[in-house]
């Protein structure tokens, strides 16, 4: 096996690709990710965690300062209030005690010293108030350190790790709901890489056996698939994807499932939970079924186009000839000699279809028909535009997004390019 | 080639007759009446609704009366948004609106890329060539979405603050033609620059291939000019594939631009559309995705008719 693979590395094709320099750190950008997901499928970064208040609301990153009405609204924003808020309650001891805000808790002090720093703070706040703009009022600024210290003052000294992992999820900013920016961005390479490799995994499988068998059955088998596929593409792709998430998006497979089973709608929900778990998971109305099935129905017609053409120039091959003459079935033609050599076009059909269907959920997430109740690239950015954010200048969220998601790309249409020159260096 | 002709389009009209099933088929997955009732309704209110869209009847017979009133040009179904507007005037209204934005588009991508690809492909393998196929890589692998974004507060927002007076327009449409460059000769653009790195690299691909057939050779050995070989000899025999690939993409310049329309709150056939879709108003969905596939099957059919024209071999399959 280990020899078999050594052999194939020293194909003068995979030796034209592995002097290609640009394609090869094309693929160690494109392994970081797939690691980085692996990772964060085993639980690196939880839904939870990219859900969670970090901060006050749009810090911006790499702990810039900002002007000084910003260091103001963020100093009073979050821990402030909250802190406010719980000393207020019949149990303050308490409910200090549930404030959360990402690693920050506030110290361990006795209910008096906390209220004795909120006031402090407010009497500062209230001279910040005199003045109407603290940006063209440099006076101000040792009150404004002032107040940031004595708010600091509330939260519990964090120990090394929780210090690192609080840094962490600040280092790109936060968005407008004081969620850390970061962590929803690589969340998000997970989604990515998930749906692109579902999809490119099942369109290439689908594609490959129906254009092979196309072309190699021809007669009706082949009228059939074209008759398929062209009425598939007789639609333009994004409105199919537009009406398939549609309709699949209000679908509730879960109800579906009851139904068939018979279990009555006022059954004890722990029997619901059992049979959605057996069914792809708890929140089937949340699930990627909607997107899966929109790129499944498109994404495998341009690989069955170039297999049923690839297929129809092999046939006349003599090595088929031969085998046929041997007396080989159909389906050991099909699956050992015709599929195995049209495997350096499967091989680019997938590059190429992952970069599709990463495009493409990422329109369809912003168009709030893709991923639904977890972060995902279209989503941050649907979010900087509506929040607003590219007007006001604040860049961290839609340039996470984007910078993330274009080295992805990038990486594969260079990998993409190289296996074409490598593979298949006819190609137009 | 009478023959041909006949054949082919009869070959057609099952495809034809699928994708209209198929579209009608997946929007009646989801109860299009419970969108559009309040949530006190009964199930007699449901019911009088659906005698009221004609979604009582069977979907055999649904199917039937739509590709009757397709097959006659008979647009009058009123669309259910907006009372007493039919499907015909709503087309008339949106599909200009898209021509508007995606022509130019069509028009000035395949100029600039086809002449930015025979550039490239003259100088294959030296640093211009690189230089550009680096760019349209790079420009391929950046969302859609990020260059409607940026486009629009550079071209819109921050050119506005920079002039002081509105230049282009952030948001919203009025028809006529002076209006034309103020609400969309920013969306063209920003059209053209996304479609730039996908057609140069194909269009360059072409060259390449021609580059290297003997007529180019002999060409210079008779003392033609550069230019002279790129744009009179190059350029009409790599004629075929670029003809090809424009006429696959005219149905798509009725669609528009579903994104474009979308960010610029341009009231053409793509925002229509969408908008339709996302209130499972039928009627347009129906009859609209009817027309795009006529159009698109009417488009292969001419492509596979001018192939035939060029080709005789193709005759004969």
């Amino acid at each position: 096996m280990i020899q078999r693979f050594t052999s194939f590395l020293q194909t003068r094709e995979m030796r034209k690709l592995r002097s290609n320099k640009a394609a090869m750190i094309a693929l160690v950008a494109i392994a970081t990710y797939v690691l980085l997901a692996v990772a964060i499928m085993c639980g690196a970064i939880t839904r939870d965690a990219c859900d969670t208040v970090v901060g006050a609301n749009k810090l911006p990153g790499f702990f810039a300062k900002g002007s000084p009405e910003q260091r103001y609204e963020i100093a009073t924003a979050k821990i402030l209030k909250m802190t406010q808020t719980a000393l207020t309650q019949d149990d303050p001891a308490e409910a200090l005690k549930e404030i959360k805000l990402g690693q920050i808790r506030i110290s361990d002090q006795p209910v008096e010293n906390i209220q004795a720093i909120v006031d402090a703070a407010n009497r500062i706040k209230d001279e910040l108030n005199k003045s109407d703009d603290l940006d063209a009022d440099p006076a101000m600024l040792p009150k404004l350190i002032e107040l940031e210290a004595t708010v600091a003052q509330l939260h519990a000294p964090m120990n090394g790790w929780d210090r690192t992992r609080h840094n962490a999820s600040l280092l790109l900013g936060t968005d407008i709901q004081g969620r850390s920016i970061l962590l929803r961005g690589l969340y998000s390479v997970k989604i990515a890489i998930q749906i692109g490799l579902v999809t490119a995994t099942f369109s290439v499988i689908l594609g490959a056996l129906l254009g092979a068998a196309a072309g190699y059955f021809g007669g009706w088998v082949d009228h059939v698939v074209v008759w398929i596929y062209t009425t598939f593409s007789s639609i333009p792709n994004l409105v199919l994807l537009v009406v398939i998430a549609y309709a699949f998006t209000g679908f509730d497979l879960e109800e579906r499932l009851l139904a068939i089973f018979g279990v009555p709608a006022d059954s004890p929900s722990s029997l619901r939970g059992t049979i959605g778990k057996l069914f792809g998971g708890l929140d089937v109305k949340n699930s990627l079924l909607p997107v899966y099935l929109a790129f499944g129905a498109t994404f495998w017609i341009g690989t069955c186009r170039v297999i049923r053409g690839e297929t129809l120039k092999l046939k006349e091959m003599e090595y088929i000839h031969a085998a046929r003459t041997a007396g080989f079935s159909s389906f050991h033609i099909l699956l050992r000699h015709i599929i195995p050599n049209t495997a350096h076009l499967i091989l680019i059909n997938f590059s190429l279809l992952l970069i599709g269907a990463i495009k493409s959920e990422v329109i369809l997430s912003f168009l709030g028909l893709g991923v639904k109740g977890q972060p995902s690239w279209g989503i941050m950015i649907r979010d900087a535009g509506n929040n607003g954010d590219v007007v006001s200048g604040f860049f961290w969220e839609i340039g996470t997004a984007t910078v993330l998601m274009f080295v992805l790309v990038l990486a594969f249409n260079i990998l993409s390019d190289a296996l074409q020159d490598a593979f298949d260096p006819k190609h137009v | 080639m009478f023959a041909f002709t006949i054949r082919k389009i009869i070959y057609n009209i099952p495809i034809y007759l699928a994708v209209v099933l198929l579209m009608m088929a997946l929007l009646r997955i989801r109860d299009p009446v419970a969108g559009q009732m309040g949530k006190n309704a009964t199930a007699a209110d449901f019911a009088a609704k659906r005698v009221e869209l004609g979604l009582n009847e069977p979907l055999l017979s649904q199917y039937v009366s739509l590709l009757g009133s397709i097959f006659t040009f008979d647009f009058s179904r009123e669309i259910w948004l907006e009372p007493g507007v039919s499907v015909g005037e709503k087309l008339a209204e949106s599909v200009p609106v898209s021509l508007a934005l995606t022509l130019p588009a069509l028009c000035l991508t395949t100029v600039l890329s086809i002449v930015i690809a025979m550039v490239s492909a003259f100088n294959r393998g030296r640093w211009l060539d690189r230089t550009l196929v680096f760019f349209a890589v790079l420009g391929m692998s950046i969302s859609f979405l990020v260059y409607i974004i940026f486009g629009q507060y550079l071209g819109a927002f921050k050119l506005q603050q920079l002039v002081g007076h509105p230049v282009f327009s952030i948001h919203g449409y009025e028809s006529g033609i002076q209006n034309w460059a103020f609400y969309l000769l920013l969306p063209v653009l920003i059209s053209v620059t996304v479609a730039m790195g996908y057609d140069t690299r194909f269009y360059r691909a072409v060259m390449v291939e021609e580059t290297e057939a003997d007529y180019i050779t002999t060409a210079r050995a008779k003392g033609a000019s550069q230019m002279k070989i790129m744009f009179v000899h190059m350029l009409r025999n790599a004629m075929i594939p670029i003809i090809t690939r424009i006429m696959i993409t005219l149905p798509f310049l009725v669609t528009g631009s579903i994104l474009l329309e979308q960010f610029f709150g341009i009231p053409g056939m793509g925002y229509t559309l969408l908008t339709a879709i996302q209130n499972g108003d039928f009627p347009v969905v129906e009859v609209f995705t009817a027309i795009f596939a006529g159009l698109f099957i009417v488009s292969l059919i001419a492509t596979d008719i001018l192939y035939a024209l060029f080709d005789p071999r193709v005759r004969l399959q």
